[in-house]
């Protein structure tokens, strides 16, 4: 180990006038297994810091042919390796001038080994979570109600919440999160979606038993519902359904549900539309107003992101287009898009992308990236920036 | 799929390291393993200025506080058959053992941009 005399002797050598520097010398070597490269860095966004120092852990997730995320309890973020020329060096027990000028301890050498070096780092970024999978999963296996014959018999797996965290890269509040938005429910410890045909069986019965009992849409008691349709249906299902197309209230300690007329609407209009290809606008519209629950009005606002109207056509028709169908990525989305109608206007395409959208991102910000505007009989469209071929629909 | 848990170790505070940030390579004067070699003298201005002083080159630097802290991360856990290459690790090809523990944090660094000033002598003193 240096002594102070070869230090000085160094200095002077160096022709360094030992009075400008402070009295303290970090003498520093490399320490037994620094070339063991068994450290690395890894490079904190904002707020992890503060989430390992509390003692948080975080998660890497990632399939060998999916690129890895590093998930926190409520966040993902892209990993990637970041290269610099330069040397980094790690090393424990180093003062900054500040901790030695308030330290006034006697010492004046410390000896510091180094404890590893890399010339890379792990860089995250904030990203979207890839949730596109969770459904995908939930949807091989959906449930069809207690008397449903593909349950009893189903060889498809079932997930619960820790099977979906080895399988999904996202945080577990992020998935939790997603769960609730697409209206999936925990059957037997294993989450669920509903099978399309029995969620509309399901809200049949609560629409009709509204109707017969003349209760006001805003005010939905849940106990009378679970007397009248348990015979029916098993009660957690009907509490299900009203959880998912209501909004839950007290009112004199019972339960109460306002039911969402936009989503009941468009739940119905879904229903009508998945049997065509294609339906005339108009037939539509009334159709589906006349199917819809009596005080209901349907709008076509009601169906951003499940619909899209063709306006050029004569007759105008609309046909179903449901966004979670659609690719993930956002280049991939926006050449499916462009397949399927050549030129948008931005009222159209806005519900298709919006989901696309980074923390702080406008559906503007990806339009100008990812499409080149112009103008058609006064209107803005957008259509894409490289050839695509055509879609064929089914 | 790969899960890798990078755990923030036991109960009590982080250490705090700082990372020491050079321009070019390290070379060992003794071929061999770097572990046990002398790298230099690290000394402070009265103003806070970094001075280090690496075989024949002299180097002034600055403290920085970085935006973005890094956590040290120490591999744990089973290691393959085949011995995995020290340095960049790619989490992807890890085995099912595999995790780590964030052994510290570094929220500043020393960096050493400018270009090292050569320290002419003719004779090292003998001490």
């Amino acid at each position: 180990m240096r002594s102070r005399a070869e230090v000085d002797a160094t200095l002077q050598t160096a022709k360094v006038n030992p009075a400008e520097l402070l009295p303290v010398v970090h003498c520093l070597s490399f320490g037994p297994q620094a070339a063991a490269g068994e450290c690395c860095l890894l490079q904190l966004e904002p707020g992890l810091c503060a989430e390992i120092e509390a003692g948080c852990s975080l998660v890497i997730r990632g399939e060998k042919d999916e690129q890895a995320v590093l998930c926190s309890k409520d966040k993902t973020y892209d990993m990637k390796i970041a290269d610099t020329s330069n040397m980094l060096l790690f090393v424990p027990g180093c003062k900054t001038p500040e901790q030695l000028n308030a330290d006034q301890a006697s010492c004046n050498i410390i000896h510091s080994q180094i404890a590893g070096f890399s010339n890379n780092y792990w860089e995250l970024r904030r990203c979207r979570p890839k949730l596109k999978k969770l459904r995908k999963l939930l949807m091989q296996n959906p449930y069809g109600g207690p008397d449903s014959q593909k349950d009893q018999a189903s060889t498809f797996s079932k997930y619960t919440t820790e099977d979906l965290l080895s399988l999904i890269q996202a945080s577990e509040e992020e998935i939790l999160h997603h769960l609730q938005v697409i209206d999936a429910r925990k059957i037997e410890g294993y989450w669920r979606i509903l099978e399309f045909d029995y969620e509309m069986k399901l809200l049949n019965h609560v629409i009709q038993l509204i109707d017969s009992e003349s209760w006001s849409l805003k005010k939905v008691p849940l106990r009378t519902c679970l007397e009248e349709l348990g015979s029916l249906e098993p009660t957690e299902m009907i509490e299900h359904i009203l959880l998912s197309y209501g909004r839950k209230y007290f009112d004199d300690g019972e339960v109460y549900f306002e039911m969402h007329e936009d989503k009941i609407c468009r739940a119905i209009a879904q229903m009508l539309l998945q049997n065509a290809v294609k339906f005339n606008l108009s037939e539509f519209q009334e159709v589906w107003q006349q199917s819809v629950p009596e005080g209901m009005t349907t709008r076509l606002d009601q169906l951003q992101g499940l619909a899209l109207v063709d306006r050029s056509s004569r007759p105008e028709t609309i046909f179903l287009l449901k966004v979670e169908d659609l690719p993930e990525g956002n280049q991939e989305r926006f050449n499916s898009l462009f397949s399927i109608r050549e030129k948008w206007t931005e009222p159209d395409i806005t519900p298709y992308i919006q989901d696309l959208c980074a923390e702080k991102q406008t559906t503007g910000v990806l339009l100008t990236k990812y499409a080149r505007c112009s103008m058609q009989n006064g209107v803005k469209v957008y259509n894409s920036r490289r050839p695509i071929s055509k879609q064929i629909l089914f | 799929m790969v899960q890798i848990v990078i755990s923030s170790g036991g109960p009590g505070a982080l250490a705090q390291w700082v990372l020491l940030e050079l321009q070019g390579q390290l070379e060992p004067r003794r071929s061999g393993a770097l572990g046990g070699s002398v790298l230099g003298d690290l000394h402070y201005t009265h103003e806070g200025v970094p001075v280090l002083i690496v075989g024949h080159h002299i180097l002034y630097g600055k403290v920085v506080q970085l935006e973005k802290p890094f956590a040290v991360l120490v591999k744990q856990g089973a290691k393959e058959p085949g011995a995995e290459e020290p340095g960049a690790e790619e989490p992807g090809a890890a085995g099912p053992d595999v995790s780590y523990t964030v052994t510290a944090l570094i929220k500043t660094k020393l960096l050493f941009k400018t270009r090292p000033k050569p320290i002419i002598t003719n004779v090292p003193k003998k001490v």
